[in-house]
């Protein structure tokens, strides 16, 4: 099956790892994520105030160009994801506003795609019962498993937030996470930020106030005993795990803690070649905790050591 | 618009021969028939349209009669009244001309490590770089050798050109190419890095690169964005150079510029001097249309000659076989040889060739000509203008649909504004002015005979001698230009400037009085006169 | 013959001009001389962009002095500068990273997708696309889309959110041309021949021909075949 996907810029520069492991492991479970012809960047925020249409002109044209090539599209990155599916839910309900955007774009865009988050996907289509089995064969294969690993799972707020609007899960209480690690065999802990903000843009503005809470979810699941962390949007993965050094150096006996994106835990739960997935651009090595459920040696960074981690001088080129 | 019902059936014609034509050359012309048809139907042999230089270092040389009245008309200048005392602009090495030339010399000259002032009449980068379409030859593959190209140049020029000259651009020419590269330019290449080359009329090898049909609007680009990126360098736009200044050793030391929007004067002192102002097909000698930019006047080989620098070839220009016939709207404007190069032929009224299509540039020009006023079988457009066919959709069936569109995009464009599409039907050519031939007399590191002027490009001559090659004009401006400029910094290092002098403009005064003339117009022309006044 | 005339309104002031001038040629029938506002006029310099309206039509137009054709009740203005950030840097010493392209235009990341420039665009380019190719770091996408471009800046001055998309579009393109575009071994082959002095003598030999013997190698020529 072949799922239109919007990979978004980050995806494309930054959390380019998140995109190979996502297009790898969907293609392993037999869901190519396809690319879009043709597509700008979402905007990045959902225009807070109602009367920015101009700022609803971008993504409303990936809708309009993503309608024009099926019926739905797929995100990984939770921001693109959050955007897109909130103009589509105020193009869907606004009618007078979606011919104002239609207008202006050169498009017949009646409000009629299906946003998903590829999680979605998961749970709805292929089912977390299915991904088990295939995760039971991986490990007959390879003899690996990450039985017994303790993951912390990391919502932040986009991927939850309106609920109203995006419908993924309970915002207060979400689940979908938890159910795709005990899928991948882990052992997901429970901890009190889960759905707290990781700081966000605050790191451009007020970058002190999103160390600290970037810092407080940090500790929260290191709390809960955590081995690492993973998280479904790529600014909660730079702001957790990028400001770690920062944090090491201020808050002595701090424990660094691995970030991944949900998609790298699949894939090595899946036995997939990992080499390209954009190791070197993570700061907090995850071999250590990795090393001990037999994974030590499938990370193929390019580049001799990752890309900083608390115990060195970060990478100075965000 | 597209074209009238007399064209269609013209069309018709030229649609019924192709398919036997895919299998048909024409005879290339042998070396006598090109003479006698360049004596029988080039411009550059109607005796009407010249004449005879009367003062200045080249008397008694012919030239056309329109920059002959340029070349002998007054200074823009009061050398009496104008205060060389009041400096506005001190720099080492002064560059005028704003095109591919001018701003290679800028970059080089900059690399010495000295201050350059590139002024321009226009913005920077209005020239004839930009328009070049078609390509930059350069000897870079193993089939080929920079002694193959020598002597496609030098039979090209009918052996007229200075060797020196040609040895200079044939052996620089693979190090241009690299150099371009390394400043970002975008040839065309196969996936693999091999160049993709073509011929062009009048070479014996492919050796013609190309950035799709924007050749010359890509080299331009980048070099103005690298000029840009140098601070040491300090642009002047919209400031032509209306007379050079001299210092009292006879030395070139700067020039007077004008503010051509305000009109005001101003003085540069420099050390050396890069004249790079191109050419002077907006004369349209012999009533030609042109395919030149608009600022293409002639005024830098105007003020170098009233400088006392000696000129070549300025009895010859080249007319391009292909600028468009119709529509009206653009008259003259190149379609470019690499139409030819890819394969179009060209036909008459009746759809059969005449010509080779790869002839030189002249004796293409002056088959079209024969064809259309000997023979009586060109087409005639709704305004009287004749044309031949140039049978663009052939190259769709000989290199693949879609080829005319990803090769020739300019062209594309150019026509479909005007309704028609050069990948389904042909585009009607006839010859028009292009290129000045001659200029300032050049030594192979851009000098003059004037001590400390440099010169670089369409301005100078001897390159090329009678005749140029498609590919070697965007070639000539950045291998002199770098040139040039590199000897214009390393002279400014060491020159000893005199006191700024216009003594040479009142000498220009007296010659034209001695010679028994009293001109009317004053020089450089600066901006063709376009504008229509009821009254 | 006898030419139709039309009116024309050149920053608001009627003009009758013949139907079937560009509007740059129009411009000058009406008796303007012009200084600004007029280039190659043959579409490649991008000197003469030109706005302009139709009476009793709300669009907004945009094209090139020299390459459109005047229409009866044509209002119209050229835009012949257009001031627009450019960013300092110096191409040797640049990496081909979209790193580096954001730190140079960090304004780049404020595109809304809005596709105005895309409007706006005399050569039809898909500037918005480009654009959108330069967000997501790239760099040869950026440079493939953008070669048309002529740098006229009317993209830059519709942009609602003030970006100089061309400036933007010349960086990809240089970076592609000098990092990007696959290197072309027989170029550097051919100067290292020409270092080691191996073309030297037959040049010398050339130079030294007679007319007659110099005619007779042209002539000899083998012509490599298409």
């Amino acid at each position: 099956m072949a799922i239109p996907y919007y990979p978004g810029c980050t995806l494309s520069t930054r959390g380019r790892g998140y995109d190979a492991s996502g297009r790898a492991v969907a293609k392993a479970l037999g869901l190519e994520l396809q690319e879009l012809q043709d597509w700008n960047c979402c905007g990045a925020t959902f225009p807070l105030s109602m009367d920015n249409l101009l700022a609803m002109a971008g993504p409303a044209r990936v809708l309009a160009g993503a309608r024009a090539q099926g019926e739905r599209v797929a995100t990984l990155c939770a921001i693109c994801y959050n955007v897109l599916k909130r103009t589509n839910h105020f193009l869907q309900g606004d009618a007078e506003k979606r011919e104002r955007i239609n207008h202006f774009i050169e498009a017949q865009y009646a409000g009629d795609l299906r946003v998903q988050h590829f999680l979605e996907v998961l749970r709805d289509e292929l089912g977390f019962q299915a991904l088990r089995q295939r995760v039971e064969e991986a490990r007959e294969a390879t003899g690996r498993s990450l039985e017994g690993l303790k993951v912390a799972p990391y919502y932040g707020c986009l991927l939850l937030r309106p609920q109203k609007e995006l419908q993924l899960d309970d915002a207060e209480d979400p689940h979908i996470l938890e159910d795709l690690l005990q899928a991948l065999g882990c052992q997901p802990v429970d901890f009190s930020h889960r759905v707290e903000c990781c700081g966000s843009y605050l790191l451009v503005t007020s970058a002190e106030l999103a160390a600290d809470m970037s810092f407080g979810v940090l500790q929260s699941a290191a709390r809960s005993a955590a081995d690492l962390l993973v998280t479904a949007c790529p600014l909660c993965q730079y702001n957790l795990d990028y400001r770690q050094a920062e944090m090491a150096r201020q808050h002595p006996g701090f424990q660094p803690l691995p970030v991944l994106y949900f998609t790298q835990l699949m894939g090595l739960a899946l036995g997939l070649d990992a080499t390209d997935w954009g190791w070197e651009l993570h700061h907090v090595d995850p071999r250590p905790v990795l090393t001990e459920h037999g994974y030590g040696q499938v990370f193929g960074v390019r580049r001799s050591e990752f890309g900083g981690g608390p115990q060195r001088t970060p990478n100075s080129e965000p | 618009m597209s074209y009238t019902a007399e064209m269609r059936e013209s069309i018709k014609k030229v649609e019924a021969t192709r398919p036997r034509r895919m299998e048909e050359t024409h005879r290339r012309l042998t070396l006598e028939e090109q003479q006698d048809l360049l004596r029988r139907f080039h411009p550059d042999y109607l005796r009407e349209g010249m004449r005879e230089l009367r003062v200045g270092p080249n008397a008694g040389d012919r030239t056309p009669n329109e920059f002959a009245d340029l070349l002998e008309a007054r200074s823009r200048v009061d050398p009496r009244t104008f205060d060389l005392s009041r400096v506005d602009y001190d720099t080492d090495v002064l560059v005028i001309g704003g095109g591919g030339a001018g701003a290679s010399a800028a970059l080089l000259a900059q690399e010495q490590g000295v201050r350059v002032l590139l002024a321009t009449k226009l913005r920077f980068g209005d020239a004839n770089t930009m328009m070049a379409q078609g390509g930059i030859q350069a000897a870079d593959r193993p089939e080929d050798s920079p002694a193959i190209h020598y002597l496609d140049v030098i039979g090209g020029g009918h052996f007229t050109n200075i060797p020196e000259l040609v040895e200079a651009l044939v052996m620089d020419a693979p190090e241009v190419i690299r150099w371009l590269e390394s400043l970002g330019c975008m040839f065309d290449k196969l996936p693999d890095g091999t160049m993709v080359e073509a011929h062009g009329g009048g070479t014996s090898r492919k050796r013609m690169h190309s950035a799709r049909d924007y050749t010359g609007a890509e080299i331009m680009r980048t070099l103005r964005d690298e000029v840009r990126s140098r601070p040491d360098i300090q642009v002047l736009e919209f400031a032509p150079a209306i007379e050079l200044v001299l210092d009292d050793k006879g030395q070139a030391a700067g020039a007077i510029l004008m503010n051509l929007e305000t009109g005001d004067r101003l003085l540069v002192r420099a050390k050396t001097v890069v004249l790079a102002t191109g050419g002077s097909g907006r004369l349209h000698y012999q009533g030609f249309p042109t395919t030149n930019h608009y600022g293409a006047t002639g005024d830098g080989v105007v003020i170098a000659y009233r400088a006392g620098a000696r000129l070549a070839f300025m009895d010859t220009m080249q007319y391009h076989p292909t600028g468009a016939a119709y529509p009206e709207q653009i008259l003259g404007l190149l379609v470019t040889e690499k139409v030819r190069g890819l394969g179009a032929q060209v036909v008459n009224v009746d759809g059969e060739q005449f010509v080779y299509p790869l002839e030189t540039r002249d004796v293409e020009a002056a088959a079209f000509i024969r064809e259309c006023k000997e023979r009586g079988k060109g087409v005639i457009t709704p305004t009287g203008q004749p044309g031949v066919w140039l049978d663009s959709p052939m190259i769709e069936w000989l290199k693949g649909p879609g080829t005319v569109e990803k090769a020739l995009p300019a062209m594309v464009r150019q026509f479909k504004r005007f309704g028609i599409d050069i990948a389904k039907e042909p585009m009607l050519v006839y010859p028009t002015l292009h290129y000045q031939n001659g200029g300032v007399l050049l030594q192979t590191d851009g000098s003059t005979t004037v001590p400390n002027l440099f010169a670089a490009g369409e301005i100078s001559g001897g390159v090329h001698g009678r005749n140029r090659l498609m590919g070697n004009s965007l070639l000539e401006i950045t291998v002199f230009g770098r040139r040039a400029g590199r000897a214009a910094a390393l002279k400014a290092k060491e020159v000893k400037p005199g006191r700024l002098t216009l003594e040479h403009v009142l000498a220009w005064e007296r010659q034209l009085a001695e010679a028994g003339l009293n001109p009317q117009i004053v020089s450089p022309l600066l901006l063709p006169e376009y504008t229509r006044h009821v009254r | 013959m006898t030419e139709e005339l039309v009116p024309v309104f050149i920053m608001g002031k009627r003009y009758d001009v013949p139907s079937s001038l560009t509007i740059m040629k129009a411009m000058e029938y009406a008796g303007y001389q012009l200084v600004r506002g007029v280039g190659c006029r043959g579409g490649f310099c991008g000197a003469c962009a030109t706005v302009y309206r139709l009476q009793g039509d709300d669009t907004l137009y945009f094209g090139l002095a020299c390459q459109t054709v005047v229409q009866p009740n044509m209002y119209l203005t050229q835009i012949p500068f257009f001031p627009a950030q450019r960013a300092e840097y110096d191409i040797s010493t640049l990496q081909p990273r979209p790193e580096r392209l954001f730190s140079l235009y960090p304004e780049l990341l404020r595109c809304l997708g809005c596709g105005t420039c895309t409007k706006a665009c005399p050569q039809e380019l898909d500037v918005k696309g480009y654009m959108a190719a330069a967000m997501r770091g790239d760099i040869a996408r950026v440079a493939d889309l953008s070669f048309d471009c002529i740098m006229c800046g009317l993209c830059a001055a519709r942009c609602p959110v003030g970006e100089a998309q061309y400036n933007i579009a010349i960086l990809c393109r240089r970076l592609y041309g000098r990092y990007l575009a696959p290197r072309s071994q027989h170029l550097e082959d051919r100067l290292a021949e020409i270092r080691a002095g191996q073309f030297n003598q037959a040049l010398e030999e050339l130079k030294s021909l007679s007319l007659d013997e110099l005619k007779a190698r042209y002539k000899a020529r083998q012509i490599e075949p298409e």
